[in-house]
């Protein structure tokens, strides 16, 4: 049989999106409200879609498929940001909407969806492909699992796909029992875990920036690099999810899973090729090269600290204690800050400062690469005082809100003299191209059904994050370790300037 | 005898940039931002409806920012040459900040052709892809088109504009030989209907259907036109590729179809209205197919600035498939 279709033409078509179901486990959760179905009708709308995907809607409320419907409208309605809503393609859409309601612990759910992706099988042809997407409760994931394979559901006429969102697992030990137990039902080729931050736009752009040009290349690395700053910073409180927050904090919450891979983006080796596991395997190599820190570097190198109480914009707002619940003695983290080193040839000394929080100024993400200064100041005033600006040169790569690129460095001001003043020279992804960028989860939704698991989280690198991340939570958990407080509305603790400032250095405001 | 002087022109179009820089800062506070990826030079006939020029070269700026160059035709004997610039601004989405693209228009009469080269090259934009998209039939035969041409990374035509298909494949194989990159909207109007047979062969089984004896029929609404012969030469090289024996004819029909008729499986390819409809065996599916207009067949030239080895293959295959149908 010929393997090579040869009526192929990458250089024109789009990528080839296979016929497939993909069954959501949590179709009433916010997740598949605000994020699932407005990407998937975008899809739809921008048809790139097959023309026999289906999806089917699993949760524990009693739903026909026409009242699923309904709620998917509303939530698009509610939830698409940027596409316009357009009858048509909304009516052919939700005529591919399905739903079988169940309590996942019952054998009797799996049983009626095995016979709904059959049906589904023939009605769409979707050549028993199925994409299985749980936007659950993390520990519902094994259960599901479970069941499914009961169900003989793992496999089937075409592939299987399963999705898990983070966390996955809640430690080092606790990620390897949940991957063990999804192992025991799908092999690690086709479980997705997914970060939604690799599927932005600019975090891709920084692969097509490094690895693209062959101009930062040579900069990159231990010689010309003074530091990296890597801020996500949001200007919300924890906005009614206190009580999972509290379980989770900061730390857990952002920089184990979203910021790990985002340093691992920025610094990792170039990959052979652009194949999946190609770029996986330099992003979990470097993962691995992050060294872990004793107790006593833990408490030198790392910040936690948690909101109080503030007027912010004439408004008075919580404290994370006061919020609801939250437990008023909480120690949990709203605010971390760490500074990571690489331990390879490229990176040994070069400080990575990562740092994310809640009720921070405004909501923005971002890294910060700030270059050595010039080896000799030549333009000093000739009073032997410093030079008029000694501004370090900085790329700054903006992840949101407004996805970009800006390199400062210092230019001659206008007139008579040599006074210099830094400039900034900016890229603007969405204003350099006019077409709207789509969203992460378009991105990974697409690739999923693909097969690309390029943008997904293997085993090994959550395992290699929370290598690093779980000694730091244990002297966190240290009753003598301090939670620093900090006024909401401001850049954090003052104790993460200090971390900063014994090596010289000072957060940016972003 | 007028002229333009491209200095001037370039002078204008700083200064059209320090204007709406002013006049951004004071209606937003923002200013405007210039995106630039390419040199897009356009040869139009002057009797072209100006408008519809202008809607294409304004949908295709967000995707594909450039500095566009208008080089309206006039077919008189009188030397002559006149510009203007102006830019094309947008506010995308979203944003704050108005995002502009620089335009100049220049007339040309038909005994200035030999001045434009001289005119367009430092219009050009340093360091990045120029691209000719000549929308003139009449123009591509003239002498003075290649010195044109050799300044372009790529060139786009269109050969649906030829009389002669022979004529047509003659002139794009020539270019491509003298090593030049060309693209012709004959065939990016195939893209879809590409598409959709290779889907059909995404099935493997399909494809082993196809191993034998093979019968191919390109249909198109003109007698034998050059978009019928690249089907039918993309059909017959992808076949071949797989040890089929192809016969092909080419024939006039009221719609565009093609059919492929092998040992076990029929697949038929035809257009309705708006609409692709494939039948495999008789059973038939159905896609979206609008007609394709120019902004979108330009959209997908403007994305490829490399050499298209699926296209010159097939241009190859179709010149040859053209001297051979009568």
């Amino acid at each position: 049989m010929p393997t090579e279709n040869p009526f192929q033409d990458p250089l024109r078509f789009e990528r080839r999106v296979p016929e497939c179901a993909a069954v959501i486990f949590g179709a009433n959760g916010d997740l598949t409200r605000r994020k699932l179905m407005p990407a998937l009708y975008r899809l739809a709308y921008d048809r790139r879609l097959a023309a026999g995907f289906a999806v089917v809607g699993i949760s524990r409320t009693p739903l026909s498929d026409d009242q699923f419907r309904q709620k998917m409208l509303e939530a698009v309605k509610e939830f698409s940001e940027d596409t316009r809503f357009d009858e048509d393609v909304w009516r052919a859409f939700a005529a591919s909407l399905h739903y079988v309601a169940g309590d996942i612990g019952d054998a009797a759910l799996y049983q009626r969806l095995a016979q709904k992706v059959a049906e589904i099988e023939s009605e769409h042809q979707t050549g028993g492909n199925v994409l299985f997407y749980l936007s659950t409760q993390p520990s519902q994931y094994a259960p599901i699992a479970a069941g499914l394979g009961k169900a003989g559901l793992n496999r089937g006429n075409g592939w299987r796909r399963l999705v898990v969102e983070k966390p996955f697992g809640h430690n080092l030990a606790s990620a390897r029992e949940l991957s063990d137990r999804l192992h025991e039902v799908f092999q690690e080729s086709s479980v997705y875990r997914i970060d939604h931050y690799l599927g932005k736009e600019t975090v891709q752009n920084i692969l097509a920036f490094r690895f693209g040009n062959g101009i930062f290349e040579p900069l990159w690395n231990r010689r010309y690099i003074e530091h990296v700053q890597i801020t996500a910073a949001e200007s919300i409180g924890v906005e009614g999810r206190g009580a999972y927050y509290q379980e989770a904090g900061a730390l857990a919450d952002m920089i184990q899973n979203h910021l790990l891979q985002v340093m691992a983006t920025i610094a990792m080796e170039p990959s052979a090729s652009f194949r999946a596991d190609s770029v996986r395997d330099e992003r979990s190599k470097l993962l691995r090269s992050i060294k872990p820190m004793t107790p006593d570097e833990i408490r030198a190198d790392t910040v936690a600290g948690q909101y109080g109480a503030a007027r912010i914009g004439g408004q008075d707002v919580p404290g994370f204690r006061q919020e609801e619940g939250v437990d008023p003695n909480s120690r949990t983290d709203t605010y971390a800050a760490v500074t990571f080193f690489v331990e390879n040839w490229r990176w040994a000394g070069v400080p990575f400062y990562v740092r994310t929080g809640k009720r921070l100024p405004k909501r923005v993400t971002e890294i910060a690469i700030q270059f050595r200064p010039a080896p000799l100041a030549i333009f000093e005033n000739g009073t032997g005082a410093a030079p008029s600006d000694s501004s370090p040169n900085l790329l700054i790569v903006r992840i949101q809100p407004e996805e970009g690129i800006s390199l400062k460095f210092l230019s001659k001001r206008p007139g008579a003299g040599m006074n210099l003043r830094p400039v900034s020279m900016d890229f603007n992804y969405g204003s350099s191209f006019g077409e709207r960028s789509p969203s992460a989860y378009e991105t990974l939704l697409l690739d999923v059904i693909i097969g690309d698991a390029t943008l997904y989280t293997r085993q090994d690198m959550v395992e290699a994050s929370w290598a690093v991340v779980e000694p730091i939570e244990n002297v966190w958990r240290e009753a003598d370790f301090p939670i620093c407080g900090y006024p909401a509305g401001t850049w954090g603790p003052t104790e993460a300037g200090r971390m900063l400032a014994r090596r010289g250095h000072e957060w940016r405001k972003p | 005898m007028a002229t333009v002087a491209p200095e001037s022109i370039l002078k204008q179009l700083a200064e059209l940039w320090v204007t709406m820089g002013k006049e951004g800062q004071e209606e937003s506070g923002q200013g405007v931002l210039r995106a630039c990826t390419m040199t897009l030079v356009v040869l139009a006939e002057e009797s072209e409806d100006v408008s519809n020029l202008g809607e294409t070269l304004a949908a295709l700026m967000p995707e594909h920012p450039a500095r566009a160059i208008v080089i309206r035709l006039r077919g008189t004997a009188e030397r002559a040459l006149s510009e203007r610039v102006y830019a094309q601004c947008w506010m995308p989405f979203g944003q704050r900040r108005q995002i502009c693209c620089e335009q100049v228009e220049i007339m040309a009469s038909d005994a200035a052709l030999a001045d434009l080269p001289s005119v367009v090259l430092p219009l050009a934009v340093p360091d990045l892809p120029l691209i000719l998209w000549c929308r003139s039939a009449r123009v591509l035969a003239r002498p003075e088109f290649r010195q044109l041409a050799e300044m372009a990374t790529r060139v786009v035509m269109d050969s649906s504009g030829f009389a002669d298909t022979k004529l047509a494949f003659e002139w794009l194989t020539g270019m491509v030989s003298s090593g030049l990159l060309v693209g012709d909207l004959a065939w990016t109007r195939l893209t879809r209907w590409r598409e959709m047979l290779s889907q059909v062969f995404e099935n493997r089984k399909n494809l082993e259907r196809l191993a034998g004896p093979v019968r191919v029929v390109a249909s198109d609404t003109g007698p034998i036109t050059t978009r019928a012969l690249y089907f039918a030469a993309w059909i017959q090289n992808g076949l071949e590729s797989l040890g089929a024996q192809v016969r092909v004819s080419i024939r006039q029909a009221p719609s565009p179809s093609i059919e492929l008729a092998g040992d076990g499986i029929a697949v038929r390819l035809e257009r309705q209205g708006e609409t692709l409809v494939a039948t495999v065996d008789g059973a038939s599916q159905c896609t979206n197919l609008p007609l394709p207009n120019d902004y979108l067949l330009l959209r997908e030239e403007l994305a490829i600035v490399r050499r298209d080895p699926v296209f010159e293959k097939t241009l190859a295959s179709a010149a040859r498939l053209a001297y051979a149908t009568e």
